[in-house]
């Protein structure tokens, strides 16, 4: 029993988070109307094998596991990696499933950019779409059915969204046109994969705050010497442990088809929901008014965190669930 | 990356299975405090009769050599068979025996260690002073050396199970103007001296198991002396390392089994709208939230002893499960009371009369004592990030 990374699962976070700082800097967030994912970025992208990372080699991916998936994603949500990058391996995946291989080597030579869709409550008979500018496939997750979509963009009513990385709209529902279905994995890969994601940024602030912390003086020291500093970051810290632990567990169970690998996926969402919304609501706090400003980094995270803490499983369904989960042991 | 379990875990985990359904007592412990004492004997008795007693300790000091996930396969069985805790039995087993192990001589190691994996000698802590809790190094009860005694003069506090304890470990100043960690003595004192004077301290929860000792020229043979005297720092600090992680195992395997019981607790009592609390948003959300902690607690435990077997030594992650498990338990104690309605308020004075409530009161001992969750944020600070210090 050792749950922590493997010498290649490592290599896996480190090789990410070289190409991710010098390809796709946080910097970029700033950038009005940057294009995010490009189509070379994304054929780029593809050549490292990232969209079928944890895909059988046998329907055309590398064949790695959901354990070097979150290796890869905590990376990918310290950078704030476009969601694309998710939604394109999910959607690889949809379509081997669905034993469509034209639309699977689409998606996997990172020749589609995928837009997340959603049935929100309010939004009666309607979809709202992420992402979905430049996109050519809608991915839709239920928990026993994953489906892509081909859509006109021209039906897309474009809203703008809190977080400016992200393009937002609404599609009628009806506007949709199948290309292919797939099972429930999508969705929990989703899941899994997103709580990485925030947890890669619950690293990322604290890292932030705790590098200011040491240069930032006030009263004649740096903040990182007074309590109301210190001890916020160390429950930041803690917030961290314990949302990658919980990941960890998580990507184990899935890999290795434990029969409680939905259950630990959750938890493993809502920890990393906790530790990414608070850490980036801290993160604010503890750096003061230079935080607010539009320039810093800081509001980027917390935009983010807050998006990504409401896609790829509802923190409403994700508690309802746990409740009556039995655990392995 | 793994979860697995060796068929050796496996083949363990079912013998220690088989043998707490055969040995764990029907009857509860007692409430009174004398009579608890001795259930707490009888049991270690049990386990040491049975080759379970020291399940931490090496085996060529008697124990069963277990590592760290076989220990928490003991406690997840242990937990499921709802065997009795270590209660007075913890200081000799966690903190005093594995002290005399690291840093005992062979005639302390050879006449203290059986007596205590067998139950027959029971010890407490004296560390701890009025002046110096979460600032141990502050001690300033007195040690001075006369012929072959050490002469002990002060006061120590939150001596746990002081009254019924054989021994003690204690933590004397033996260099009079030393300052902080230098000039301090370990040292194993025998509770029948004279000079010795317990008094007691009622806890809130109407339960007495803490006390005052006071030391008035209390004679203690040097050949007490544990690692030399001087040197009761590093000897008081290398229980930490053989901790290996494990210090609060019990507690945290414990606590899956307390979310489900409060959990099913929610399923059978009604609120004051008559629904029941399960039906309660605010309520399930809670519980699942805890759940989650909960099995983020049992995965951080695992990735603690993962570090631990690659680095071959505890490090400060292990702060931030302290941390993490007693504010999840307390969070889980404050809901449960909710939950109960004036249920909660129903308590005798002893753990016996309402054992939801007695935990309620149970969780500021968890955030307090063995460094208080300030002073574990200190060193979280310190540390795992590296800021500035303060002092």
């Amino acid at each position: 029993m050792d749950l922590l990374p493997g010498a290649e699962e490592e290599e896996i976070a480190r090789a990410a988070a070289d190409y991710l700082a010098g390809e796709l800097p946080v910097t970029r967030c700033h950038r009005p109307d940057a294009e995010l994912l490009s189509a070379e970025k994304r054929a780029e992208i593809a050549g490292l094998g990232w969209f079928g990372l944890s895909l059988p080699e046998a329907q055309g991916g590398v064949g790695l596991s959901a354990v070097d998936d979150i290796m890869l994603f905590i990376e990918a949500g310290r950078f704030l990696a476009p969601l694309g990058l998710l939604t394109s391996a999910l959607a690889a995946r949809v379509a081997a499933e669905a034993g469509d291989e034209d639309l699977r080597s689409v998606t996997l030579s990172g020749g589609a950019q995928v837009a997340l869709g959603l049935a929100a409550p309010q939004d009666e008979g309607l979809l709202r779409l992420f992402d979905w500018k430049g996109a050519s496939l809608v991915l839709l997750l239920g928990a026993d059915r994953a489906s892509l979509h081909g859509f006109d963009a021209a039906a897309v009513t474009p809203v703008d969204c809190l977080d400016k990385t992200i393009s937002m709209g609404t599609i009628g529902a009806d506007a949709l046109t199948l290309r292919a279905e797939g099972g429930g994995l999508a969705a929990l890969t989703g899941t899994l994969n997103a709580a990485a994601m925030l947890v890669g940024m619950a690293e990322a602030v604290l890292a932030m705050i705790v590098d200011y912390a040491k240069i930032r003086e006030t009263f004649g020291r740096p903040i990182g010497a007074y309590q109301a500093v210190r001890h916020p970051c160390a429950d930041m810290a803690v917030r961290c442990e314990a949302a990658r632990a919980q990941l960890y567990a998580a990507a184990v169970s899935l890999r290795d088809g434990k029969a409680d690998a939905a259950a630990q996926i959750a938890a493993a969402k809502l920890l990393a929901n906790q530790a990414a919304v608070r850490n980036a609501d801290w993160n604010i706090q503890l750096h003061g008014g230079i935080a607010v400003t539009a320039e810093h980094d800081a509001h980027l995270y917390m935009k983010r965190a807050n998006l990504l803490a409401r896609l790829f499983g509802a923190e409403r369904t994700l508690l309802h669930g746990l409740l009556d989960a039995k655990l392995a042991a | 990356m793994d979860l697995d379990f060796t068929p050796e875990d496996d083949a363990l985990r079912a013998e220690m299975r088989a043998w707490l359904e055969a040995n764990v007592p029907s009857e509860p412990r007692p409430a009174e405090v004398v009579a608890a004492g001795q259930y707490d004997r009888d049991w270690q008795r049990r386990l040491h009769d049975g080759g379970w007693a020291g399940i931490n300790w090496p085996k060529d000091y008697g124990g069963r050599g277990l590592s760290a996930v076989q220990q928490m396969i003991w406690f997840e069985e242990a937990a499921r068979a709802n065997a009795p805790a270590m209660n007075s039995m913890l200081i000799a087993l966690m903190h005093g025996g594995p002290t005399l192990i690291a840093r005992g001589s062979e005639a302390q190691k050879a006449f203290h260690l059986p007596r205590i994996l067998s139950g027959e000698a029971v010890w407490c802590q004296g560390f701890s002073e009025p002046g110096a809790g979460s600032d141990l190094a502050a001690i300033k009860t007195r040690g001075r050396v006369e012929g072959d005694e050490l002469v002990v003069d002060g006061q120590k506090m939150w001596t746990s199970f002081g009254h019924w304890a054989d021994y003690q470990e204690l933590l004397v100043r033996t260099a009079p103007d030393s300052k902080r960690q230098q000039g301090l003595t370990w040292v194993i004192c025998d509770m029948k001296l004279p000079g010795i004077d317990i008094k007691p301290v009622l806890s809130m929860s109407g339960e007495h198991h803490v006390n005052m000792v006071f030391y008035d020229n209390v004679r203690i043979p040097l050949a007490n002396v544990v690692g030399g005297v001087g040197e009761g720092w590093s000897v008081a600090m290398s229980t930490l390392a053989f901790e290996r992680g494990t210090a609060f195992l019990a507690d945290q395997v414990e606590l899956a089994h307390k979310i489900e019981r409060t959990i099913a607790l929610a399923r059978k009592t009604r609120l004051e709208n008559g629904r029941l609390a399960i039906e309660d948003d605010g309520i399930a959300q809670r519980l699942a939230r805890l759940k989650a902690d909960t099995m983020a607690i049992r995965a951080m435990t695992i990735l603690g002893f993962s570090r631990i077997e690659r680095a071959n030594q505890p490090g400060p992650e292990g702060s931030m499960l302290k941390l993490f498990v007693t504010t999840t338990y307390k969070a889980l104690s404050e809901l449960a009371a909710e939950i109960s309605g004036w249920g909660f308020f129903e308590y005798g004075d002893n753990r016996h009369s309402n054992r939801m409530t007695y935990d309620f009161m149970w969780s500021w001992v968890l955030t307090i004592a063995a460094g208080s969750s300030e002073i574990q944020r200190e060193i979280i600070a310190d540390r795992v990030l590296g800021l500035p210090r303060a002092r």
